[in-house]
């Protein structure tokens, strides 16, 4: 008797079919790529019982078990339910594994939990989003990055994530050591200066990245009390048209960023293609079909931002084009 | 109590230009002021600089400043008939008693030559005081000879060596370091021989090497240091070296307690 | 004298300081250290007893309550100047013994050290201190190896142990069985209050414990210890700015931008470990290598203050170790010296 599977289903339910017949990959999600190291040990004994005992670690923080056996998937569901319940991953039936694959796992550096130059906790943010977003079988890639030297490539997804702080300065506790500079200058974009003794701030340039913060050797410069975050949109790999992803909003709060993104599937919901093989579109081309207008139009419905925050008129993208 | 911060204003009576880099201030004063001590002088909004007396009058102390900073160039934009903050004077001096009768040579390079310059009017004037009197004065080239009046005055009373270290061809007077001089001093005792030393760090270091050559005893060499004074009032720390504070201690010290001012 | 009472009666008590006094205490900055969700601890004016924070060491000491870090000494304009008030009200600090030592260091430079300084003196005879005890050591300080764990001249002693406060009264104003002194106001009501036997907390031992060397001199100049720390250091400054016996500072002159013609001159906290310490008009600066800083600071805190005054500088608060963040341990390096000593020192 043949194997009779639904690949479309197996694909869903975050299963790979492989290259080799018969054998497929078993693929779980670690939102932030955080995780109790309980886990590794419940990976390691499915990829040891149902597969050839190795483990990829994805591109986007996660684990794909490989070489199993495709008429083992009821199975292996069962075993990884424990993991989807340390991981705290939306489920619709206990057992039955994963019940989306399209939307991506949510990936991030490993921010202020060990990071200094880290603006906000990445894991915790990514754990809010993915409970917010999974499961959805459309096509999201959202990265977490805590400051803007983007260890985590958010700008190469469709939302990347950027922590930002608004540096807070008390000129009374600042002796004009000029740490701050320098630092700003060799490791940031050189938005200060020295005016009077005292520091000046250029705030179009400033990237909110908080070196200064860390520099400061007296506490002049700490980090604002609220978390603000850079929201680049559309960035993509790809054949077509691999692109960076442009900063949308500026000095953003998150609750806003989460309303966007849910935004955002109901606009491709609507949008997407009909020709779009297993609905799999970049966003950035539907937007680049329907027009910038209308997305933002859709992405900040109900969207109310902080007075401070920055939302950027127009987006172009460029990038390579090869179609 | 007194707030030894706020500066007084003083009138400038006179500048006297010696280069375009370095003019000496008239100010007015009142009050007991030693060679070698120094004055913050300062032009509010600008800043403060620790600055040797170079002259002292009756009713006057002079300032012999060099165009080298945020303070004194705004002190050479600003002064025309005008008033600058002073407060000191701040630090021990030179005391004449310690070279009375001795046979003393001061060697001073550029403006160092401002902290000594009383003592060596003193001894001009007042040349039976001495057993002899022997100056060595070093500039870098003849454009940056100070006090050249002061030098005719001198000559006539005390040995003057006035040197350059560099001279373009055809420059007829004394070429070298002040080091190359010293070599050939004479003395009746040098036992009885007192040497006073101003100038830049490196300077002073090879200068007293020279004169230690002579056998000329430690005690008998007194030195003047240069620090960044910012209060003058053995506060901010700046010029301190060990358990030296240079304004309160110095800036002159006898070679015995100089030669442990390491920094 | 001491005294014992409840936590209700010892907020009221504290109630009635914070109106006759400004009172200052180490409390918890929320989110505002070095790094993104994290404190600091350092002196603030507090309001409450329970803001203060009794069993952890401040990351910046007392010293900014005694002297500002940046203090204006005058104001001019034109051909004035004008120097700013003082202190409204007398001060009441919170501190742990090291601190109250430091306090002695900090008046050696700025009471006496030649001339006596206007700004602090104005500041420190309105200054009262209020020990507080250390149950435990701390992670970073050697007190007890610097003889600093105990302090006898403060104006009282006070302990928050559960629901119950001891005080130890050594300045008569503060006393609580003391009659007011506000006319509107009849003596503090404090039922609970009674007198006993109080007598400070105090460490005998800490993690940390340092060995002084026996003799420093110019020999020490050429260690190698200077080199290899001066390779580490960064000249961040972190270590003067947190220590508590670090006087130095640095004056600025200031136009404001808005009227040119008025301006101010104040006295800035200065870091003998940040470059411009000692730079001279002119562009001549000495001891430019972080190696050379580094000993410069050594060796005041633990040599050069004591031929000029008698004692050691230090205080072993250990604030400098815990907040470089290159990892440099002076404490250790204070010990390899000692250490080094032992050994017949090769040129």
């Amino acid at each position: 008797m043949g194997l009779d599977i639904n690949t479309k289903k197996l694909k869903k339910n975050a299963f790979r079919v492989s290259k080799k017949r018969g054998l497929g990959a078993s693929r779980i999600r670690v939102p932030g790529g955080y995780l109790n190291a309980e886990v590794l040990g419940m990976v390691q004994e499915i990829a040891q019982t149902y597969g050839n005992g190795y483990v990829h670690l994805t591109t986007r923080q996660g684990f794909e078990i490989e070489g199993i056996r495709l008429e083992d998937m009821d199975e292996i569901n069962r075993k990884l339910q424990p993991i989807i319940q340390l991981l705290d991953i939306n489920q619709k039936e206990p057992g039955t594994g994963y019940p989306a694959s399209g939307t991506r796992n949510i990936s991030a550096c490993i921010g202020n939990n060990v990071c200094p130059f880290a603006n906000y906790n990445t894991a915790q943010l990514a754990k809010r989003i993915e409970k917010e977003v999974f499961p959805n079988d459309l096509h999201f890639k959202i990265a977490l990055t805590g400051c803007p030297n983007d260890c985590a490539k958010a700008r190469m997804h469709d939302f990347g994530i950027i922590g930002m702080t608004m540096p807070q300065y008390n000129p009374d506790r600042c002796v004009a050591c000029q740490a701050c500079i320098k630092g700003c200058k060799s490791l940031s974009v050189n938005a200060l200066r020295l005016e009077n003794y005292k520091i000046k701030r250029d705030e179009e340039k400033c990237v909110g990245c908080g070196v200064c913060v860390t520099k400061c050797p007296t506490r002049a410069f700490t980090r604002s009390a609220r978390k603000y975050y850079k929201l680049t949109i559309m960035g993509r790999t790809g054949k077509k048209n691999p692109r960076l992803g442009e900063d949308f909003l500026v000095w953003a709060d998150a609750d806003n960023i989460i309303k966007i993104i849910l935004n955002t599937y109901r606009f491709v919901d609507k949008y997407i293609s009909p020709d779009a093989p297993a609905r799999k579109e970049h966003i950035g081309y539907i937007i680049d079909r329907v027009g910038f207008e209308e997305y933002k139009k859709w992405a900040l419905e109900g969207v109310e931002l902080l007075p401070e925050t920055l939302v950027k008129e127009c987006v172009y993208w460029s990038g390579i084009h090869f179609d | 109590m007194k707030n030894e911060y706020i500066p007084q204003l003083s009138a400038i009576r006179e500048v006297i230009r010696h280069t375009d880099l370095e003019y000496t201030f008239r100010m007015e004063f009142s009050g007991d002021v030693k060679p070698g001590q120094f004055f913050e002088i300062s032009l509010p909004k600008f800043g403060e600089a620790p600055i040797s007396v170079s002259g002292i009058g009756p009713d006057t102390v002079d300032f012999t400043i060099r165009r080298v900073g945020k303070v004194t160039n705004e002190i050479f934009e600003n002064y025309v008939g005008d008033t600058l903050y002073i407060r000191g004077p701040y630090g021990n001096g030179f005391d004449i008693d310690n070279y009375r009768g001795k046979e003393l040579v001061v060697v001073a390079g550029g403006t160092g030559l401002s902290p000594v310059k009383g003592v060596v009017d003193y001894f001009a004037a007042h040349r039976e005081e001495a057993a002899d009197v022997t100056l060595i004065a070093g500039f870098k080239s003849p454009g940056d000879v100070l006090f050249k009046e002061d030098f005719e005055i001198w000559k006539r009373s005390i040995h003057v060596i006035q040197t350059v270290d560099w001279a373009p061809e055809g420059y007829e007077g004394p070429v070298g370091m002040v080091t190359k001089y010293i070599p050939d001093l004479k003395f009746t005792d040098i036992a009885n021989s007192s040497f006073i030393c101003v100038g830049p760090p490196v300077m002073i270091r090879f200068t007293v090497q020279e004169i230690l050559k002579l056998g000329v005893p430690e005690e008998n060499i007194w030195v003047s240091h240069e620090r960044k004074m910012c209060c003058g009032l053995g506060k901010c720390g700046h010029c301190r070296i060990g358990s030296t504070y240079i304004c309160l201690d110095g800036p002159v010290f006898n070679y015995v307690e100089g030669k442990n001012l390491i920094d | 004298m001491g005294y014992q009472l409840s936590k209700p009666d010892a907020d009221r008590l504290f109630q009635a300081w914070t109106r006759q006094y400004d009172v200052f205490a180490p409390v918890r900055m929320e989110g505002e250290g070095c790094f993104s969700d994290t404190d600091i601890l350092r002196y603030g004016q507090v309001t409450s007893l329970d803001q203060i924070l009794w069993d952890q060491k401040s990351d910046y000491s007392m010293k900014e309550v005694l002297l500002s870090i940046n203090e204006t000494l005058f104001y001019f304009t034109e051909d004035q100047t004008t120097v700013p008030g003082g202190p409204r009200k007398d001060l009441l600090i919170f501190l742990k013994a090291c601190d109250l030592h430091a306090v002695k260091r900090l008046d050696e430079i700025y009471l006496k050290n030649g001339f006596e300084d206007f700004y602090y003196r104005r500041v420190r005879e309105r200054a009262h201190f209020i020990l507080m005890g250390c149950e435990n050591t701390c992670d970073t300080g050697f007190c007890v190896s610097m003889g600093t764990n105990q302090a006898e001249d403060y104006d009282a002693y006070m302990k928050v142990e559960g629901r119950q406060v001891l005080l130890d009264v050594r300045w008569e104003a503060l006393a609580p069985d003391r009659k007011s002194q506000e006319p509107d106001q009849d003596s503090l009501s404090l039922p609970s209050l009674c007198q006993t036997e109080v007598s400070p907390d105090y460490v005998t031992e800490n993690k940390e414990k340092v060995t002084l060397p026996r003799s420093l001199s110019n020999e020490s100049f050429t260690r190698e210890i200077w080199q290899e720390y001066g390779s580490r250091c960064i000249g961040c400054g972190r270590c003067n700015f947190v220590c508590p016996t670090c006087t130095c500072f640095t004056m600025q002159d200031i136009f404001y931008q808005d009227n040119p013609r008025a301006g101010e001159r104040r006295r800035v906290w200065a870091s003998c470990q940040v470059d411009g310490y000692t730079d001279m008009a002119g562009g001549h600066s000495y001891r430019k290598s972080q190696g050379d800083r580094m000993r410069f600071k050594v060796m005041h805190k633990i040599h050069d203050f004591k031929v000029r005054t008698g004692y050691t500088m230090c205080v072993g608060c250990g604030r400098c170790d815990a907040v470089c963040p290159e990892y440099i341990s002076y404490a250790n390096c204070i010990s390899r010296l000692a250490k080094e000593e032992e050994v017949p020192h090769e040129k």
